[in-house]
């Protein structure tokens, strides 16, 4: 297949986008090995230095679960510490794949400087490999998690069948926003400080240590102006009430999800081209 | 197989890599202008068709742009403007250990090379036993990449660049691998690979590898093309140049490297 440049040919640069991204999963089909190869190797880095290196990670989230739960099932209206632990359980994790997706998006292509200098490569395999890795850590650290849950009263319910489902959603919403953070903060390098704040505030503004229950009614309807707001919930739905959520949170995580990665991917291609002569 | 048409790349370079938005933030606030970066054309209306089977040699003093051509050529640099075409499997010889990953072994890092080459895992299965034996590093293939020498990564990274068949290979001069012994079986390595490729591009100072090697030759000087054209009239024309030139054109002409490929 040949390469060309400018991409579009003769048509208007920027007025074809579905040619764009056509063009873009040629793209990331033909260089699927790598993609493979890169999250292998992170995969293996992150785990095998150390025998216990999967359980040391599981033991933050727990060590921080059982600490929350001790400290904040005194404050909530829970039967008792496990329901609330569960439900810690069910907002933490999925919160934990969000935040480091994002996180390590945002410095995936200036870590990259070597590769992207000095051999062509599609710039979007880097913040696809930080979501696979981590939504892989997700799956791995629920699977593991869930069996930890069950003394406290954590049950296989059916509506877990739709955990691929909300996985797969919140994923695609951690890339579209991996994507933004990446085009920043090559540009300017201090966004990363900003980041850290901004992670840290949104993670309290969405219900994950508290039930949104304890608020008000009147207030409660604010949570929606919050985009994790609906995934997060969905997971909440699904393991902690062990109910099938409404059609209107599916579509709406649906919804969200494509949204932000539309806007993540027109980001990240508008300056995509930029970005080697920023590293 | 390469086509380029009118082709510029201008760099922006910028005084403060690392603009912060702390700095937009000011310049933005005392309506200052962003004086950050100043820009050059590395490349300027660059026309370019390279047929099959050609040995094109790139010469010309340094900074002129010809390894910058070379990486628009490989895709690296996007051009600002003007039409690039590439037709095949390029494999870059411009900088060696291109995405190594220092943590992983030896092993991996050569899946790793190889699928930025575009083979995959089987395609490379089939040609391990080539490299370890070709790098002599067989008994190193475990050990972390860290742990490698300096001279043991250059002969890594080489054989495997050299073991792919490439449709079309860059080759940049600058490449100089171990020691003595080595540098004679990479230069005949060097050799097949040149043989083996549809497409020859190669960017060098020692006029004698490049008329040995080359059927044409493009003289790039200010980032254009001065002359195209046979490789013997070519150097001719530009030793002719070089011989009489004073070296206030800004371009400090260096010494030709022995090691060239």
């Amino acid at each position: 297949m040949p390469q060309v440049f400018p991409p579009g040919g003769d048509a208007l640069s920027g007025a074809n986008w579905i040619g764009t991204i056509a063009r873009d999963a040629r793209d990331l089909y033909r260089f699927r090995a790598v993609l493979k190869n890169l999250v292998a190797q992170d995969f293996r880095l992150r785990y095998h230095r150390s025998v216990l290196g999967f359980l040391w990670t599981l033991l933050n989230p727990i060590l921080m679960m059982a600490v929350l739960s001790v400290v904040f099932s005194q404050f909530f209206k829970f039967d008792n510490a496990g329901n609330y632990a569960i439900y810690l359980f069910s907002g933490l994790v999925p919160w934990s794949m969000l935040y480091a997706t994002v996180s390590e998006g945002a410095i995936c292509v200036i870590a990259n400087e070597p590769l992207i200098r000095k051999i062509y490569i599609p710039k979007l395999v880097f913040p696809i490999t930080r979501v696979l890795l981590n939504a892989a850590t997700l799956v791995l650290s629920m699977g593991a998690l869930f069996l930890l849950m069950v003394p406290l009263g954590a049950r296989l319910t059916a509506p877990l069948l739709l955990l691929p489902l909300a996985i797969t959603l919140f994923a695609t919403f951690a890339l579209g926003i991996a994507l933004i953070t990446a085009t920043v903060n090559t540009f300017y390098r201090d966004f990363g400080h900003l980041l850290t704040v901004v992670l840290q505030a949104w993670y309290f503004a969405t219900p994950i240590i508290y039930p949104v229950n304890t608020l008000p009614p009147e207030v409660a309807w604010r949570f929606w102006l919050n985009p994790a707001y609906p995934f997060i919930r969905f997971f909440q739905t699904i393991i902690h009430d062990g109910q099938w959520p409404s059609w209107a949170l599916v579509c709406s995580s649906a919804g969200i999800a494509a949204v932000v990665l539309g806007i993540g991917y027109v980001t990240f291609k508008c300056y995509e081209d930029k970005l080697v002569f920023r590293l | 197989m390469i086509e380029l048409s009118g082709v510029s790349l201008r760099f922006t370079t910028y005084h403060d890599k690392y603009y912060s938005l702390k700095r937009a933030c000011i310049d933005l606030f005392l309506r200052r202008e962003t004086s950050n970066h100043s820009a050059f054309w590395a490349l300027r209306d660059v026309s370019l068709g390279i047929a099959r089977g050609e040995r094109v040699g790139i010469l010309g003093p340094n900074g002129a742009g010809k390894s910058t051509l070379l990486r628009v050529m490989a895709g690296i640099y996007p051009p600002t403007s003007g039409r690039l075409r590439v037709e095949g499997r390029v494999a870059p010889l411009i900088e060696l250990g291109a995405g190594f990953n220092y943590e992983l072994s030896g092993e991996d890092n050569v899946y790793l090379n190889g699928a930025l080459l575009g083979f995959d895992r089987r395609e490379m299965r089939a040609r391990i036993d080539r490299i370890w034996e070709f790098s002599g590093l067989r008994q190193f293939a475990g050990l972390p990449l860290k742990y490698y020498s300096s001279g043991m990564l250059s002969r890594l990274s080489f054989a495997v660049a050299t073991e792919v068949a490439p449709d079309i290979l860059l080759l940049d001069e600058t490449l100089s691998v171990g020691d003595a012994s080595f540098k004679a079986k990479a230069h005949e390595r060097i050799m097949s690979v040149i043989e083996r490729s549809s497409v020859v591009i190669l960017v060098s100072h020692d006029m004698t590898s490049l008329s040995k090697i080359c059927t044409r030759g493009v003289w790039i000087d200010h980032g254009t093309i001065r002359r195209d054209g046979p490789i013997d009239e070519v150097i001719q024309a530009y030793t002719e140049e070089v011989g009489h030139s004073s070296p206030a054109a800004g371009s400090n002409h260096e010494i030709p490297t022995a090691d060239a490929a």
